[in-house]
């Protein structure tokens, strides 16, 4: 479809270095879906948007931009989890290498041949003690990873990771342990309860004034009306864009301007066409036309400043495009 | 006959760049655009609405980066040197174009335009948050707030403390502006996460928006969906939902309608078209072609050949336009209030720079629909939320779901493999912050100071627009060093306060470089 051609277009103009959604390589399943954006997904056009914000190109930064690096990591045992969407977690993690050796010490050959291990536990509705989680399920990390993405396929549930080791012998050992975090859902309720309310400070003011405020439910003539329109098909909005079929994109374009320029007496005055020209302080002046097609009679007449004497020059210049 | 509300909202949103230490710098031109193309536009729209008489009622963020940057001396001035090359480049363009009627047209329609920003700009002493709180005084304008420098909640959460200092920083930024408390706040990128309501509350506000799935999503299941909003379970904070219909009309391109061939076209800037001997006093001094704001090109259609704009067809679309939005939200009002037996409220926000900037003719749409909506029928009714909250006080309680506006709706904008790098140390960072305000409950001198630095750093590095800008990889290199550079800044300052031994000199230069917030006080976060 043409506009989508446009839309394609635009996104490419906009992020020459491609827009790329794309998750980690390094997720445990590979169930990732396909890198280009979707324009139907939610929330596309608010990106196109928000981004000609910044629409510039970058300029080259000088040298003096250089800056500092920021730490790998800061020194301490930490494992934390964040929700990206209904379906999946994000943690990141680091380890303090006196850690690491006192685990080495403490486990001998065993801690070399342990592989590290994420358990990740499905913590839905209980308090989590380390020993009643509903289910959990490992993931296996290299030593060099210090972040993943997990698919939990598990939408309003909630989720706990231990970074650990798993021994050969089958024993897990936790080093640390996560936040708590809760995947939204990705559909609507099965609870159905309802609670209403109406805030102590808004019910004093309609106390107040006597409940007189609120307008009632015009349902009546109006409404029938608009039934007997046929107005409760599916979709309420009626869409004004054309649709047109795709053209292809290769373009070329050349313009052709013209530059009129002179010198006179900088006291004189200067018209061309019959317009006034500025002269800078030396007597000279410069024009830029875009120039048509066609011939052009461009008469530039100078009138000296005690108005005796005058001069006319009349270039005559002829476009033509083929 | 009375069927329902409609809620219109802008987000205005820019994050803070600013820089004294150079002469010129390009990324300020993002505000230079906005307010020229975005902010003097709108406020136009409202002066001559008032002026006409015309009642209307308009819902807008102005996020407290933006504010502050509005508000600046140094900004200011460059803002005015900014529109007076401008209006010197349509000045050239008029003469160059003199054999061309429908280009010299144009040509002086920006001349116009860039002339007429130039003297709101004045008209409001240089500070167009003036401008408007006078069309909030008025009664006309709702100013919510926004996160102090546009934070991505919910992947805050870990450090709760973070969000609640973006917040009161924030109401009390708005309040120093806009001499009142604000009613309602734009979470950042629409993230709501559960739980943040409870900060809202105690920072006063009464309302907040989600995407459509926030409310429709939430628990227990919402009886009227999006079309009334809801109050959270424990906080009581109201939570209005996006309606998607009236979303789409505006912001897609494929449907809406930004995309009409009689529109201007966003891409076709005489910065990038002009012989570049000529245009080169106009663009950026290291002679990187970059928009000029003068654009002469209608959307023509899905190809690259481009016919000229003609301003009154696009006049003539953005009226159609309007009449057609209108005319879909009365048959909407109508269905709704069929099916609901109340009145619904359809809440439709978009971002304020969608109007003027990315969609030129945006201003005189609004322009159109509030002149068609006073006049031309009785159906449905502007209204700001707390207006709505007063006449419909009482609503369903629930938990709204985690959700944003961003792309795929959740927090994948921001947290995904070309950007989740940084939450380690933004998190690092929070959970520094929050050690330092207990170690130091009641600072003050030079260790304030710092403290008060530090914060702002911390802020600053939190905006979401670097993880969205790594996200869409068109302007990584600014975003990552603004990153570094705050989080490098917090991290020296963090260690000097701990170590009492703070350097007085650069603590000075950053202040003066990062000079948001002058009242703020570090003991918010905790």
């Amino acid at each position: 479809m043409k506009i989508f051609q446009k839309v394609k277009e635009k996104i490419k103009k906009l992020i020459p270095a491609g827009f790329t959604f794309k998750r980690k390589k390094k997720t445990q399943s590979a169930k990732a879906a396909g890198a280009r954006p979707d324009k139907e997904m939610p929330g596309f056009q608010e990106t196109v948007v928000a981004d000609a914000k910044f629409s510039h190109p970058e300029p080259a930064r000088p040298a003096r931009f250089i800056q500092e690096e920021l730490p790998y990591q800061y020194d301490q045992d930490k494992i934390v989890l964040q929700v990206r969407d209904p379906r999946w977690v994000h943690t990141y993690w680091e380890l303090r290498s006196q850690t690491l050796e006192s685990l080495k010490s403490r486990l001998g050959d065993d801690f070399h041949r342990a592989r590290r291990v994420l358990r990740v536990y499905d913590v839905t509705n209980i308090i989590f003690n380390g020993s009643n989680a509903n289910s959990f399920f490992d993931i296996q990390v290299n030593d060099f990873a210090n972040s993943w993405y997990i698919d939990t396929g598990k939408p309003g549930c909630s989720f706990c990771v231990d970074l650990g080791l798993m021994l050969p012998d089958g024993r897990f050992i936790t080093i640390v342990r996560s936040n708590v975090v809760q995947t939204p859902l990705e559909g609507p309720s099965w609870i159905t309860d309802e609670e209403w309310m109406i805030p102590d400070d808004l019910f004093a003011r309609l106390y107040g004034m006597g409940f007189g405020l609120g307008r009632s439910s015009p349902v009546g003539k109006a409404w029938q009306e608009r039934i007997k329109q046929g107005l409760f098909a599916s979709g309420i909005s009626s869409s004004p864009v054309r649709r047109a079929v795709k053209e292809r994109s290769f373009w070329m374009k050349v313009d052709c301007e013209l530059i009129v320029y002179g010198a006179t007496e900088p006291s004189a005055a200067v018209t061309v066409q019959g317009k006034p020209v500025n002269l800078r302080p030396d007597g000279t002046f410069t024009l830029r036309f875009w120039l048509p097609d066609g011939k052009q009679h461009i008469p530039v007449k100078a009138v000296s400043g005690d108005k005796l004497e005058e001069r006319t020059i009349t270039p005559i210049v002829n476009r033509e495009t083929k | 006959m009375f069927k329902g509300y409609l809620c219109l909202v802008l987000h205005g949103h820019l994050p803070f760049v600013r820089h004294p230490e150079f002469e010129d710098f390009l990324e300020e031109d993002w505000l230079y655009e906005a307010i020229t193309e975005t902010y003097v536009p709108l406020i136009s729209v409202f002066e001559g609405l008032v002026n006409d008489g015309i009642d209307f009622r308009l819902t807008m963020t102005l996020s407290p980066t933006l504010i502050s940057m509005l508000g600046d001396p140094l900004l200011q001035e460059r803002y005015l040197k900014h529109i007076n090359k401008s209006i010197e480049l349509a000045a050239k363009e008029m003469e160059r174009t003199a054999w061309q009627p429908g280009f010299r047209d144009l040509a002086r329609m920006y001349f116009n335009k860039f002339s007429h920003s130039r003297d709101t700009f004045l008209k409001y002493d240089r500070n167009l948050n003036f401008a408007f709180k006078k069309f909030q005084d008025l009664g006309k304008l709702e100013i919510i707030t926004c996160g102090a420098t546009h934070g991505f909640f919910p992947l805050m959460d870990v450090c709760r403390a973070s969000v609640r200092a973006q917040v009161k920083v924030a109401v009390n930024h708005y309040e120093s502006v806009f001499g009142r408390k604000p009613n309602g706040i734009w979470l950042p990128e629409c993230g709501f996460h559960p739980g943040h309501d409870e900060i809202l509350k105690e920072a006063g506000i009464r309302y907040f928006f989600t995407d459509s799935h926030g409310v429709l999503h939430g628990s227990p299941r919402p009886k009227y969906g999006i079309f009334a909003p809801v109050y959270c379970k424990g906080s009581g904070v109201a939570c209005f939902g996006r309606d998607l219909e009236s979303s789409k009309q505006v912001w897609s391109s494929i449907e809406g309608y930004p995309g009409d061939y009689n529109y201007r076209e966003f891409y076709r800037d005489i910065g990038f078209d002009l012989e570049y001997d000529y245009i080169k006093p106009y663009i950026h001094p290291d002679g990187v072609r970059i928009n000029t704001g003068i654009k002469y090109y209608r959307i023509t259609g899905a190809g690259n050949n481009k016919e000229p704009y003609v301003e009154n067809w696009a006049r003539e679309k953005a009226a159609a336009h309007a009449g057609n939005f209108m005319f879909n939200r009365q048959k909407q009002a109508s269905y709704l209030n069929d099916l609901m037996g109340k009145p619904p409220i359809i809440v439709s926000p978009y971002d304020a720079e969608l109007f003027g900037h990315w969609w030129y003719e945006g201003p005189m749409w609004l322009d159109f629909l509030f002149r068609k909506i006073a006049c031309d029928q009785d159906e449905i009714r502007l209204i700001t939320p707390s207006e709505y909250l007063l006449e419909n006080p009482r609503n369903q309680v629930i938990t709204p779901s985690l959700s944003s506006w961003g792309y795929k709706g959740y927090s994948e904008m921001w947290l995904q493999g070309s950007n989740d790098w940084i939450y380690r140390h933004l998190h690092m960072a929070s959970q520094r912050m929050s050690e330092l305000v207990k170690i130091f409950p009641h600072a003050d001198g030079l260790r304030k100071r710092a403290l008060n630095q530090a914060l702002r750093e911390l802020l600053l590095a939190q905006s979401s627009d670097w993880g969205f800008i790594l996200g869409t990889g068109t302007h990584t290199s600014y975003a990552i060093r603004r990153t570094k550079e705050h989080i490098l800044r917090f991290t020296r300052l963090y260690e000097e306060i701990k170590s009492n031994s703070i350097d007085e000199g650069w603590l000075a230069d950053i202040e003066y470089k990062d000079n948001i917030f002058s009242q703020i006080d570090y003991r918010v976060h905790q």
